[in-house]
């Protein structure tokens, strides 16, 4: 393994795959390889269970990645076309490109930028604690905090989370300066340069970072946690896992039972194949695993797989979403150093007083000036908009992301009259603003503008929402098989032998990055899995 | 990049869109290089795209007739006043959308812009200045207690 850090051509974690027959059944296949899929894979591979991890994208890593924003973009993202409907500002600026996510070895878990906050108590409680919010789909999760607890314990020590367990923190670099300097001003108590899941010293066989500024273009060194640095090649070492990249499954298949039997894929040749499993798992991330489980419809169930609650694809959400730019009148040069290794919690509880229903965090944000154009004001040109393009090197910028609410017409379906390279109809995101949603931007716009202001901004940029890199709801968890898709173990309440394990189980989506939680989930429901598969359940 | 003419590609017009994109996106530190290369590419684009090439067509025409003058002779407020009276337009928003896409994708206009572009060749900002800005005291980066 590699390890050394910088100058090379990048490090590779390589990644052990023997094959498994593809008419074995005496195995688990895992649909998509990101934080969900890549480590619901490593938790059942180490449980000694044969595992298939069925990947839509190429298998990239350290020495594939660029540092050039729109080649990383054009050469990583899930850019399969896609459909957009609804008020939302993105359906507007970026009417095929509603999400940001990875199409590759590791999944969005190679693009993710690294902060890791855990979710609240009462934010598992969202539809106690907010109560009757019109136009709102909100929920209980079926498990509380307590429940969570140990697994994000565990999570954040598998990913080497900074400020936890010994790890050490993040330096500050020169965005965290400005961002840290602003927040202490403000009055804000709770900032710091993490929870951070990217190394600032060496562990677990990876390097600490060189704070090199590229993140979302794939991390070089695998100083970040991926699935595709961390969870896979362990996974590969036990010996039970079977990687195969560009192996898109357009098809789960059932018995005549009901219980599904395997997955139809098309290979990097174009064929299709079939997978046999004893278990399916499917973590495509959102958009995807509502679309694929759609695609599965069958006889059996018309309405689309595991979906007789109708709630397959509805409650999607997408998280707050708002950016602040401010230019001072001495150089920030934000790029330089990790991307979003600074947060600020204090607005991340509920507090009714603020006029909306749940929380947001402010955390450190930097864009280089291709991908700064081409989002800091979509629409925009004239004196104004180069004026802020010119101020680049006076720059600081700040991402807020918070919760939204869930709508039941929120929601991912097939746009039947639109069809992608395979023939299959593209899933398209329908998506209105829920008032608490607007609310809450507002207020977190005016928060960010303040914590600037108080350190001499001389102007800023309010940012609109990006194409969503956080993706929620779409097949949620419920206690009672007419609410969700899935119960607390994201077992589907209408097949016992399909689970989902991404952020689409997520019943309400807290303000919190979602990452790590999928991660804590997706090693729970392997654990459970896992003891289903050794008692003859499954 | 090269510039290729192509057949109902004018050197008038490419001179043209290189003014109208600069009248669009000022930047007084530009020099004429990276203005010319996005028309270039705007051209490019044209040459695969029918309606990219129909609407260029029209739209550059009309930019010259609508100032009662060739927009070359008009002063800059001029300009960017002509070009807001034409915003809504699909010629417009082509023009704009493909210039976003190019004129800040360029090597030179990141270094007039100050970026420093690919890193990890040089071993990141971990010695090269990450933490250097001055004008403000080092924070705390440990969580509050």
């Amino acid at each position: 393994m590699a390890s050394t850090n910088g100058h090379g051509a990048g490090n590779v974690f390589p990644i052990d795959s023997k094959p498994i027959d593809q008419d074995e059944r005496d195995c688990v296949v895992v649909v998509g390889s990101g934080a969900g899929g890549g480590t619901i894979a490593n938790q059942l591979c180490q449980q000694g269970i044969r595992t298939v991890v069925l990947e839509a994208g190429p298998h990239l890593t350290g020495r594939d990645y660029v540092n050039d924003e729109w080649e990383a973009f054009n050469q990583m993202a899930w850019l399969d076309p896609r459909t957009t409907s609804g008020s939302f500002r993105v359906a507007r600026d970026f009417p095929n490109l509603p999400a940001w996510t990875v199409k590759a070895v590791g999944g969005s878990s190679t693009h993710w930028a690294g902060a890791t906050p855990r979710f609240k108590d009462h934010e598992l409680k969202a539809r106690t604690t907010y109560g009757d919010l019109d136009g709102a789909s909100l929920l209980d999760w079926p498990i509380s905090l307590e429940d969570l607890e140990p697994h994000y314990d565990e999570a954040e020590k598998r990913m080497g989370v900074t400020h936890r367990w010994g790890r050490p923190p993040l330096p500050a670099n020169n965005n965290y300066k400005v961002f840290a300097n602003g927040a202490e001003r403000v009055g804000y108590k709770r900032y710091a340069t993490g929870p951070y899941g990217t190394n600032a010293e060496p562990y677990d066989g990876r390097p600490g970072s060189i704070q090199d500024g590229f993140n979302f273009q794939g991390d070089k060194d695998g100083s970040k946690w991926s699935t595709l640095v961390s969870e896979l090649p362990k996974a590969g070492r036990t010996g039970n896992l079977d990687l195969r990249a560009q192996a898109h499954v357009v098809q789960i298949t059932h018995d005549t039972r009901g219980r599904v039997d395997g997955v139809l894929y098309v290979d990097r040749d174009g064929a299709l194949q079939r997978q046999r499993a004893g278990a399916v798992v499917v973590a495509c991330n959102a958009i995807e695993t509502a679309r694929l489980l759609l695609l599965s419809a069958s006889p059996l169930f018309p309405d689309g797989l595991a979906n007789s609650s109708d709630q397959v694809g509805r409650n999607y959400m997408r998280h707050l979403t708002a950016s602040i730019y401010s230019r001072f009148d001495k150089p920030v040069r934000m790029w330089r150093g990790e991307t979003m290794a600074g947060l600020i919690a204090d607005e991340s509880d509920h507090d009714e007083d603020r006029g909306f229903a749940g929380g947001y965090y402010m955390e450190m944000l930097s864009l280089g000036p291709a991908f700064l154009a081409a989002f800091i004001d979509p629409g925009a040109w004239g004196p104004d908009f180069t004026a802020a393009m010119d101020a680049y090197e006076h720059t600081a910028g700040m991402w807020l992301v918070g919760e939204d609410m869930p709508q039941a017409t929120n929601r991912v379906t097939l746009n039947a009259s639109v069809t992608d390279q395979h023939g299959l109809p593209v899933p398209n995101v329908h998506f209105d603003d829920h008032p608490n949603d607007l609310a809450m931007r507002e207020h977190a716009w005016a928060a960010g503008v303040a914590v600037y202001e108080a350190v001499g901004a001389l102007g800023h940029v309010k940012t609109p929402p990006y194409p969503a890199t956080h993706n929620l709801g779409t097949a949620r968890m419920s206690e009672r098989p007419e609410d969700g898709v899935v119960n607390e173990w994201g077992q589907a309440h209408d097949v016992p032998n399909l689970f989902v394990a991404d952020g689409s189980v997520m019943t309400t989506g807290a303000a919190a990055n979602p990452t790590l939680t999928i991660v804590a989930l997706a090693m729970r429901t392997g654990d459970h899995l896992g003891e289903r598969i050794r008692s003859g359940a499954v | 990049m090269a510039t290729v003419a192509r057949p109902g590609v004018q050197p008038a017009q490419r001179t043209l869109l290189t003014r109208m994109v600069r009248v669009m996106f000022p930047h007084d530190r530009f020099p004429d290089g990276p203005y010319q290369r996005t028309a270039d590419a705007i051209l490019e684009a044209a040459a695969e795209d029918v309606r990219l090439r129909a609407q260029l067509d029209q739209g550059l025409r009309d930019l010259d007739a609508a100032g009662g003058a060739p927009f070359e002779g008009l002063s800059d407020e001029q300009a960017l006043d002509l070009l807001r009276g034409m915003s809504s337009t699909a010629f417009f928003e082509a023009v704009r959308a493909k210039t976003i896409l190019t004129l800040y994708n360029d090597p030179e206009v990141w270094e007039l812009l100050g970026w420093e572009g690919a890193s990890y060749s040089k071993g990141g900002y971990v010695s090269r200045g990450f933490a250097d800005l001055d004008w403000l005291p080092d924070p705390r980066i440990e969580e509050a207690s």
